[in-house]
């Protein structure tokens, strides 16, 4: 009787064996990276209505953060500030700079500038800024170095996996009050002994229970 | 297991019957289709198609969608982005009013709570302060000014009344009348001396269909003075209703809702409690409260009084006016319940009450009054203050305007709010009167069954919206402050009013200071201005108590005047009840979706009325439940279907109002049947005459009665004071089992914050206030009747309800019910994907992002308290209905499972106050949308290991009990056990 299937299809389970697992395992590292917020996320840098630069306001002239974010100490929002906060300055400095004619226009029309959201968790997330920032966690630990960027991109990746990290070991994050929205802000040599002795003035329970952030 | 010493308690009539279709409803754990899609596709078709159209459209989605975030321009001082903050303001109700403090986020109020300092709320509520909010809210309000029905300007209207206004000027409001709502404001008040000043000739009625009329007239007879009056139900311990229902539907029922439980309330200290009598024609929640409930028919009500008021007289009691009034034909029984209620009245003089509810006529108020004054009742549990600034409804009134309108003497009608065509005296014929009147301006929120009458209609703001002012039931005067800009335009009826008087316009806010800068004559106006505008109230305005002089000789030919043989209703010849729904009260929130679903706190109905009698009467006639029946009454007829209540008085059937409307709103047009279709003006409560007979044809109506029931088990445990006496710790003794013991190794939760609730079923009324605050604070959709007929309802907090006893004369108990919190939670075991875990503060979260819905959680729950979304409710609402959403809970969506959190957005904000000012949660601090809102403060919730928690004192009481604890589940959630206080001269039923 003739073979009914040629020889070389003696390997075809062997290669589809093979293969196929090879097939898989591409995949699901492919998905896992290239789905992951470290890939999807990180980096965005949406353009934003008003060319205003982080660099330049943070950085260069040092304004503290909270001179425009100014409820971040105290609501779980930390708040794009009213346009009224750009003019405050604005009115004298730069008064006729093309690059703020938006500001200007939002000014005289009451109409609010629509900024781009850079940093969005989920709707079923509740972050509360105000349990962070007066709890020693600076802003650089999520936002990065705002102060070097001209626009703002997302650092981090913002996934739960990433809060949990944090929630379950914040030593390393943790820092003096004063130091909060210092973006240049090194850990010192004794930072083990520093978070420890602050855990306990804190009363330093970070959660880890899903009921701490879903509702 | 053995269930020794419980009552064999019943939830419905099918279920005592044990019928097949019961059995078979029970042993299905989603009711018969639930699982079927809802249209004609089957499950496999969709899945084919879904798993099509996913291939197709799968990674299209894969954009990040853009957000935007939009600041202020100029920031308001006072607002803080995320931070709720919350205004104190009033929410007027017929003659009285209910304080509340609304909570708002970011200028868009999203919750009513009541106001502390208020004597009308003590920070309590009822299901319609809760539900107004949704109202504010509704997209079928009106926005537009219309003529003829068509879209005019408000400018136009202006025009045309300038014109108007002079010529009635001239002939001095002769050819002018007004129509309003009753109110108890002091600017309304000071608008309508000028309204008569300017037009002296006019006609002005006020009128509502469910209003105190008979109360006042009542006053009237007995003292000569129109007089309200305040009860404090905390000082007697001795209390009669006459067809009263107190603890719900008539007025000012918060603040006696919380003074009757603390009457009830046993501790340590205290180990006695007041009884209650209840003699009314159709069960109430007040019934079910009772230690003793008569069934006896409306019209006979008056009798049992007089009988009461002789039976005193026998006893000793100095009750001139009774000399000579025959005693009333009474049955056995009923002459034994009031011979053993004039005792205990008799031993409890001045420290009782007889009540009489607003559905009696007045010469029962009177003799009420009489009565209370004898035993010296009057200024200690019931007190009577002269109410101010009142326009009280007066049928006589609406009569003597319909009568001036048929004359052709009114060519102008000014309608101020209410519904007056769709709830007016059907033999009056109001609607057809209207057509004689040349102009009438209707001034409402919607465009209802009035506005399609009127030439006119001026859309009104929703009070929370406007300013203004009124007086609650005891006088205080009360303030009523906007959280919103109008959402649709619209003016407040003040600012109509002042309008049409003046013919100038002025805001509203400038009409009601200048009334207060009379209220607040001396100096330093505008301090204590501002401290009205915070408190919401003013203080220590509440009237003074009258001095009472009754007249007896008028008492006495009012009496003698009364029938002594009353004729008995029968089946040919049965009484018709005309009954306040707790859902839509008279029809005005007929529109509004959570009221519709709320199930009445009797029947257990949704989205529907039913004509109720007693099982006897519906054996009589042949009908059984959903059967549509043709009633008829004075030649006028109305088909409706049957519900079968046990405990309504035989040959007496009751309808509830405020259904069957015709222009409510997309929720409530043709909902239910317009009982208003029957009522006359000369009965507008209760009347002999009514035939019932059957059309063949049935309707089906939507009950949450039987789902989730829990086979018989004692679930409610109760007993009377004497057993408690004996043995206090009789309710854990109901149950034996064998030692529990868990398989898992437990977990300690011995630190930190650990949360429990407990809830005394001597104190819960079963109103329905917490499902409808539950429903506000947590997002929880409406799902519709027949989504409900399916046993998809959505309420987190459900309130069971159970009769006990023989079927014809049965007692009720209620319970409410949310997710129990247990620690060996049933449903965590079976989550595939750990959706439902437990945190360590001994919460059992529920992860709507992790719910992939296999149902699995909800099949082992022992209580059947977890809601599964059957469908997107959410995806459709409209932009304005979006906008009552709380922010700080989930919006949840198709397939997800959800259930009671113990309100963890509100834990989670006293934890973030609490770490800012570093400092514990204190008790009380931490309140539950249902604790807040429960009007007898039945809840106690907080850190059960705390030991001078109020909620760890709650559950040391020996009352206290786990509902199915013999599962070893553990719940959080545990019940303190009810007590009755009969009377032993009365043998149990």
């Amino acid at each position: 009787m003739p073979q009914t299937f040629p020889r070389w299809t003696n390997a075809l389970p062997a290669i589809v064996g093979v293969g196929g697992s090879v097939l898989v395992a591409a995949s699901a590292l492919a998905f896992w990276y290239y789905g992951s917020p470290r890939y999807t996320d990180v980096g965005y840098r949406p353009k934003q209505p008003v060319p205003y630069s982080h660099k330049l306001h943070a950085g260069d002239l040092g304004i503290d953060c909270r001179y425009c974010h100014t409820t971040v100490e105290v609501s779980p929002s930390a708040s794009v500030p009213p346009t009224q906060t750009c003019m405050n300055c604005h009115k004298l400095i730069l008064p006729e700079s093309e690059r703020l004619l938006p500001v200007r226009e939002s000014w005289a029309s009451g109409r609010p500038i629509q900024w781009t959201r850079v940093h969005k968790l989920p709707d079923y997330v509740y972050f509360d800024h105000s349990a962070h920032v007066t709890r020693g966690i600076g802003c650089v630990s999520c936002h990065g170095n705002i102060a070097e960027m001209e626009v703002v991109a997302q650092q981090q990746p913002l996934n739960m996996g990433w809060c949990l990290d944090c929630h379950r070991n914040p030593d390393p994050h943790l820092r003096p009050l004063q130091e909060i929205t210092n973006m240049k802000w090194v850990p010192p040599q004794d930072q083990a002994q520093f978070a420890a002795l602050s855990k306990k003035d804190w009363r330093l329970s970070p959660p880890v229970d899903c009921s701490g952030c879903h509702r | 297991m053995n269930h020794s010493g419980g009552q064999k308690h019943w939830r419905s009539l099918e279920q005592l019957a044990d019928t097949a279709e019961f059995r078979q409803f029970l042993h299905r754990e989603f009711p018969q289709g639930a699982s079927e899609m809802d249209n004609s596709w089957s499950r496999r078709n969709f899945l084919a198609l879904m798993g099509a159209s996913l291939a197709l459209a799968g990674l299209t989605g894969c954009r990040r969608p853009e957000e935007k975030i939009v600041p202020y321009v100029q920031a308001p001082e006072e607002v803080i982005p995320g931070i709720a903050q919350r205004y104190a303001t009033s929410m007027p109700f017929g003659a009285g009013a209910y304080g509340l403090v609304v909570e708002s986020h970011e200028g868009r109020p999203t919750k009513i709570e009541g106001n502390p300092l208020h004597p009308s709320s003590r920070g309590a509520s009822n299901a319609f302060m809760q539900a107004a909010i949704l109202d504010l809210y509704d997209p079928d309000r009106s926005r537009h000014v219309l003529h003829k029905g068509h879209q005019k300007s408000w400018d136009d209207f202006v025009t045309f009344w300038r014109e108007q206004r002079s010529s009635h000027v001239d002939d001095r409001g002769a050819s002018l009348a007004v129509l309003c709502e009753p109110f108890s404001s002091p600017t309304m008040a000071r608008l309508k001396r000028e309204f008569l000043n300017t037009f002296p000739n006019s006609l002005w009625a006020a009128y509502a269909p469910v209003t105190d009329e008979s109360i006042f007239d009542g006053t009237k007879l007995a003292t000569g003075e129109l007089l309200s009056p305040v009860y404090h139900f905390d000082q007697a311990d001795i209390i009669v209703s006459l067809d009263a229902d107190f603890l719900l539907t008539e007025s000012d029922n918060v603040a006696n809702a919380r003074a009757f439980a603390n009457g009830r309330r046993i501790d340590l200290q205290r180990v006695d409690m007041n009884r209650l009598y209840v003699a009314e024609s159709g069960y109430t929640v007040t019934g079910a409260m009772a230690d003793h409930q008569l069934r006896v028919q409306s019209s006979r009500i008056i009798a049992v009084a007089i009988a009461l008021a002789s039976e005193l007289a026998a006893q000793g009691l100095q009750l001139d006016y009774m000399r000579g009034i025959p005693q009333p034909d009474l049955s056995a029984d009923q002459l034994s319940w009031v011979k053993a209620i004039a005792r205990d009245l008799m031993q409890a003089r001045s420290r009782a009450v007889i009540v009489a509810g607003r559905r009696q006529p007045a010469v029962l108020h009177a003799l009420v009054m009489a009565m209370n004054a004898a035993l010296g009742n009057i200024g200690r549990a019931v007190s009577y203050v002269s109410p101010k600034d009142l326009a009280p409804s007066n049928t006589a009134d609406l009569a003597r305007l319909s009568a001036a309108i048929k004359s052709g003497r009114i060519s102008t009608l000014i309608v101020l709010g209410g519904h007056p065509v769709y709830s007016s005296p059907v033999d009056l014929n109001l609607p057809e009167s209207l057509k004689q009147v040349e102009t009438v301006v209707h001034c409402g929120t919607h465009v209802d069954e009035t506005a399609q009458q009127a030439s006119w209609h001026l859309p009104e703001t929703h009070f929370l919206e406007s300013w203004g002012d009124a007086r609650a039931a005891d006088g205080t005067a009360s303030v009523v402050q906007p959280l919103i800009e109008p959402l649709y335009g619209g003016r407040t009826a003040a600012e109509m009013l002042q309008f049409i008087v003046t013919g100038n316009e002025v805001r509203g806010y400038e009409i009601v200071r200048d009334t207060w800068k009379a209220l607040l004559a001396g100096a330093d106006f505008e301090k204590r201005w501002r401290a009205v505008l915070h408190d919401g109230l003013l203080e220590n305005s509440a009237a003074p108590s009258a001095t009472i002089t009754i007249r007896h000789q008028e008492i006495h030919d009012l009496l003698s005047q009364q029938p002594s043989e009353f004729k008995d209703a029968g089946i040919s010849n049965l009484e018709v009840n005309f009954a306040v729904s707790p859902s839509m009260f008279d029809g005005r929130f007929a529109n509004n979706g959570w009221l519709q679903e709320l199930p009445d706190p009797v029947t257990k109905l949704t989205w529907d009325n039913a004509t109720l009698m007693s099982p006897k009467t519906a054996n009589e006639l042949g009908v059984g439940n959903g059967d549509v029946v043709s009633l008829t009454y004075r030649g006028r007829a109305l088909e409706i279907p049957v519900w079968i209540v046990p405990g309504q008085a035989d040959y007496s059937v009751s309808l509830e109002l405020g259904y069957g409307r015709s222009f409510a709103g997309q929720v409530g047009n043709g909902v239910g049947f317009n009982a208003y279709a029957l009522r006359t003006s000369d009965a507008p409560y209760f009347d002999s005459g009514l035939a019932i007979s059957r059309t063949g044809r049935t309707y089906e109506l939507a009950t949450t009665q039987e789902h989730g029931s829990m086979e018989g088990r004692p679930l409610i445990r109760e007993g009377t004071l004497d057993e408690y006496r004996k043995n206090p710790r009789f309710a854990q003794e109901m149950v034996e089992h064998p030692p529990l013991v868990s398989l898992w190794k437990d977990r300690a939760y011995n630190e930190g914050y650990q949360w429990g609730m407990a809830i005394d079923l001597n104190a819960c009324i079963g109103c329905g206030a917490c499902t409808i605050a539950c429903q506000s604070e947590n997002n929880i959709p409406i799902v519709g009747k027949t989504q409900v007929r399916k046993g998809r309802e959505m309420h987190w907090i459900r309130v069971d309800r159970y009769f006990e006893g023989d079927v014809d004369n049965p007692r009720m108990a209620h319970q409410p019910v949310p997710c129990q919190h247990c620690e060996n939670a049933p449903c965590e075991q079976v989550c595939p994907v750990a959706a439902t875990v437990h945190d360590k503060e001994g919460l059992n979260t529920m992860v709507y992002n992790r719910c992939i819905g296999t149902r699995y959680c909800s099949n082992n729950c022992p209580y059947k308290v977890r809601r599964f979304n059957f469908f997107n409710y959410t995806k459709d609402y409209h932009e304005t209905i979006a906008m009552a959403q709380n922010p700080d809970v989930t919006v949840r969506s198709r397939g997800v499972m959800e259930k009671c959190t113990y309100c963890v957005q509100r834990i989670n904000e006293a934890r973030r106050t609490a770490k800012r000012e570093d400092r514990q949660i204190t008790d009380g601090e931490l309140l539950t949308a249902c604790q807040q809102a429960c009007p007898a403060q039945a809840i106690t919730f907080g850190n059960i290991i705390a030991p001078d928690s109020q909620v760890a004192k709650a559950k040391a009481d020996s009352r206290n009990y786990h509902l199915l604890g013999e599962l070893n589940v553990r719940p959080r959630t545990s019940y303190l056990a009810r007590l009755r206080n009969p009377n032993s001269e009365l043998s149990e039923a």
